[in-house]
């Protein structure tokens, strides 16, 4: 069966861990010894039963009522299963939620309708970064309706607000839904609820199936690209890695980047079996009829007919997660790669997507920034070719962002 | 419980294998004999072309089932596998936390320092307990094995950022993504064997193997792979719920993997 992967995102206590919780009780999916544990630690922390629970395992977490860590749970929903991953809401656990929401090809946004929580920063801030992770289907849930009286003038307020500031960071409208939900009730999760009959769309379930069932805008060209791991053998003649473009066949003359090295292809393995022909996606381990004395780590295989783009100045967009200090690396590929230089171009606020007058770079702010690495590199824009598009910066060894090539 | 698509999970699978073997200077695997970690040394015998490159560690406490040990003999034989075997003493008086603890944790440390491994492949799945969930496919333990669960690395686009801590190692889970039928249904497509004891007999069989124990056999008449991919496809109960350690107390997983348990 094919797996959907869809992340949550959205502030803390606006209800993602909640709604997953409660998708899976009411699709009947989760076990009753699970759901019968989340009741149990319920009682034993004298709160009411919490849907959440079931997600939230950490002892900190249930204590807490929040998630630290992501985490990720299944359903099925007619001939699709979905993977649900739950993120951390919390600003500093940005980190969780990134590694989180970097698997999913959709996203399902939390928002609470409640008076004092509303549209808040890192409503948006996750919005951003979804779109900089290359999601291009959400779905709005403005959340607590029940909290709210169902109010539907309350409801078009809020979508009306997102869907500006949704636009602006480069979601197609035609790709955005908006529901109204009550996730601790179940209004409108799975069935249509009674309760808000001004609703005419489709309940969470079918909107996501909607999206799920959409053209899947994240496959890669036809130009080949294996990205290499290394080499299996001391001789030197068996590279391994994934190919995530085109494909590669017994007989092919190939040239890595950057170190230049060429060679034949002898034979082709893909999961342990040879093969003529390897694709998308293989797992494979290209024999070559030369053994290449230079490292092939986070070398990228093409095809020797072909020029790909060798360069060592990128104009990148950087969602920033730590302080950016000295001894800068961009990580491509299993590739570490120093920065000569790092100008900072423009300066972005993640919570409005507008330009900022600040100078200093702090954590959680976006900037675009041109890079000189030490190097050349094999890179692509962002929009061409994501594998190849898309790297994680280190500062002092430290993870401190990520960034797309535009 | 949903069956996902073998391709992809195999794919991600020896992606993970190779980048753990790659990267690391001295890798090696946990092998229960169980049904996982048997079916993670499949992957890594195709991920490296027939041979699994690393060695494999059994903590032998000597209280597993006898068609264990002899599934052991078989399978290390047939794949010429570089078995170690970690003795550990048994102490009557305990059970459950205290004994995993004590035992499989404590050899497990030692034999890791003798050898100098400093990456070790672990075959758990999100699926198991809510806990394994929140594991990244590679996780740095410090020198005293704890897991720090409140901060681990970012890991995302197949850039796996964990470092080795100063005498710490890093725990490799490759198998993270699968589902326990998705286990069975690779054991069918490619015929890996497996131990006989999770084929009923008498009415019983074994849906996950620890030792005898704490390991209780559960009510089934199920003696073939596709009975038992049939009973699990339909299953209301937890896959683990046969073993006593994870029933004990409600945190007891989590303190036992932030102490270095697997």
């Amino acid at each position: 069966m094919i797996v959907k992967n869809i992340t949550l995102l959205g502030h803390k206590d606006h209800g993602k861990s909640t709604t997953i919780g409660n998708l899976l009780i009411l699709t009947k999916t989760v076990t009753q010894d699970r759901i019968n544990e989340a009741k149990r630690i319920s009682r034993e922390l004298g709160r009411q039963f919490e849907p959440g629970y079931i997600l939230d395992s950490f002892s900190e977490e249930r204590e807490n009522e929040m998630t630290i860590d992501t985490t990720r749970a299944e359903l099925v929903h007619k001939d699709l299963a979905f993977a649900f991953i739950d993120v951390p809401g919390h600003e500093e656990l940005i980190k969780n939620m990134i590694s989180g929401a970097s698997y999913a090809e959709i996203a399902l946004l939390m928002v609470s309708a409640k008076k004092e929580e509303g549209i808040r920063e890192q409503t948006k801030r996750h919005i951003f970064i979804a779109r900089m992770l290359g999601i291009d289907k959400l779905i709005v849930a403005v959340n607590k309706m029940d909290l709210i009286g169902y109010d539907h003038k309350k409801f078009h307020e809020m979508c009306t607000e997102l869907a500006k500031f949704i636009e602006r960071v480069g979601f197609k409208r035609s790709n955005v839904f908006f529901v109204p939900i009550s996730a601790y009730n179940g209004d409108n999760l799975v069935k249509r609820s009674k309760m808000m009959k001004w609703y005419k769309g489709k309940p969470v379930l079918d909107l996501l199936y909607v999206h799920a069932k959409g053209e899947d805008t994240r496959l890669g060209r036809s130009a080949l690209r294996v990205v290499a791991q290394g080499f299996i053998d001391p001789e030197r003649k068996i590279i391994v890695g994934k190919v995530v473009s085109g494909k590669i066949s017994v007989g092919s003359n190939i040239n890595i980047l950057p170190i230049g090295a060429t060679s034949k292809v002898s034979a082709i393995s893909v999961k342990g079996k040879r093969v003529r022909t390897a694709r998308i996606n293989d797992d494979v381990a290209i024999h070559i009829s030369t053994p290449i004395s230079k490292d092939v780590r986070g070398t990228v295989i093409v095809d020797s007919s072909e020029k790909p783009l060798l360069t060592d100045k990128i104009n990148s967009l950087i969602f920033v997660t730590a302080p950016i200090r000295r001894n800068l690396k961009i990580k491509v590929n299993g590739s570490e790669v120093a920065c000569k230089k790092f100008d900072v171009i423009k300066h972005i606020d993640t919570t409005t997507g507008e330009p900022m007058a600040e100078s200093k770079i702090e954590p959680l702010d976006a900037i675009r920034s041109r890079i000189t690495l030490s190097k050349k590199v094999p890179i692509e824009n962002f929009e061409s070719l994501r594998e190849l598009g898309r790297f994680v910066l280190y500062s002092e060894g430290k993870f401190a962002g990520i960034g797309i090539v535009e | 419980m949903i069956q996902q698509d073998l391709k992809s999970l195999e794919e991600k699978s020896i992606y993970v294998i190779r980048e753990a073997n790659i990267k690391f200077k001295k890798v090696a695997a946990l092998w229960s004999m169980g049904k996982d970690s048997t079916a993670m040394l499949a992957l890594a015998r195709k991920a490296f072309l027939g041979k699994v490159p690393f060695p494999v560690i059994h903590i032998d406490n000597g209280i597993d089932f006898p068609e264990t040990y002899q599934f052991r003999e078989e399978l290390a034989k047939k794949w010429k596998l570089d078995l170690i075997v970690a003795k550990s003493n048994i102490k009557p008086e305990m059970s459950g936390f205290a004994c995993c603890g004590a035992n499989k944790t404590i050899e497990l440390k030692k034999i890791m320092k003798q050898y100098g491994f400093d990456a070790l492949i672990v075959s758990i799945r999100r699926d198991e307990h809510g806990i394994r969930a929140k594991e990244r496919y590679m996780s740095p333990r410090d020198k005293n094995f704890k897991w720090n669960f409140k901060d681990q690395p970012a890991e995302l686009w197949d850039d796996y950022s964990s470092k080795l801590d100063a005498k710490g190692h890093v725990r490799i889970h490759p198998l993270l993504d699968w589902n326990e039928i998705d286990i069975w249904n690779f054991v069918k497509k490619d015929k890996i064997p497996v131990n006989p004891l999770y084929f009923a007999r008498d009415g019983y069989r074994y849906r996950s193997l620890g030792c005898t124990h704490c390991t209780v056999a559960l009510p089934s008449n199920v003696k073939d792979i596709n009975g038992i991919i049939k009973e699990l496809a339909t299953t209301t109960t937890e896959e683990r719920s046969g073993r006593q350690q994870d029933k004990e107390k409600e945190y007891v997983m989590e303190k036992l993997r932030s102490l270095g348990y697997m």
